[in-house]
């Protein structure tokens, strides 16, 4: 997939989900796997940064 | 001569027919020297454990026949994945995610959920003639039945660190 899910983390920072093909939608993989409460969103992979660097202080916008 | 009887049943009013496939050659269908019932396709084996005294088939993977009394598990899920630059999946089975927490720091998701939590894991990142790493696993909360956090961090300091190379099998 060339997806990914962002979501927030509980210390300010941001989670970054990479689906698998597992034969789930992207959809149903954020509602199994967003932690439950917290907000998310899909974006593309190419919204997300290639230099992790300073992966730790990327933040959830 | 041993000898082949067929017998209906008092009790029901259908027509059971044996049937020829359409073929050119003979076949001789030989029945085990065992008391049971023949199961077919469509009615699988239930109730009972099969035995197979040579290698198993399973779609094009071969099961083959482990030697010595010890029973054999099979892996519940596992994943190979890169966590460098743009984190992605290479190759994975009965996971459906894994998370990037930050650096180092990745939770795999599965997609059938295990059991309970006291499955056996392993967990190993590396980033080949980079760095050596070692891996923390769990990494900050226990396992958990529906997902598994691990971490990989560098020898020389402990210091999370991403891994190129990072994989984890679950048994249970």
């Amino acid at each position: 997939m060339n997806q990914r899910i962002i979501y927030p983390t509980d210390d300010g920072g941001v989670a970054v989900i990479v689906p698998a093909e597992c034969g789930l939608t992207i959809e149903e993989i954020a509602a199994k796997d967003v932690p439950a409460g917290k907000p998310f969103k899909i974006v593309d992979v190419s919204d997300i940064p290639t230099d992790r660097t300073f992966r730790n202080a990327w933040e959830y916008a | 001569m041993s000898k082949v009887a067929l017998s209906g049943n008092a009790s029901g009013t259908g027509t059971f027919t044996i049937a020829s496939p359409n073929s050119n050659t003979d076949r001789t269908l030989t029945l085990p020297d065992a008391t049971g019932t023949v199961q077919v396709s469509g009615n699988p084996i239930s109730g009972t454990t099969a035995s197979f005294s040579g290698d198993v088939t399973l779609g094009s993977s071969v099961l083959a026949t482990p030697s010595g009394s010890a029973p054999s598990y099979l892996c519940r899920a596992w994943v190979n994945f890169n966590g460098t630059g743009t984190v992605a999946i290479r190759a994975s089975g009965n996971v459906s995610s894994i998370t990037d927490n930050g650096t180092g720091d990745y939770t795999v998701n599965f997609t059938a959920a295990m059991s309970d939590a006291n499955y056996s894991f392993a967990a190993n990142g590396s980033t080949p003639g980079v760095t050596n790493l070692y891996t923390i696993s769990p990494l900050s909360a226990s396992p958990t039945t529906s997902a598994f956090r691990f971490g990989t961090a560098a020898s020389s300091n402990g210091v999370l660190t991403d891994a190129s190379q990072a994989s984890v099998t679950i048994f249970r």
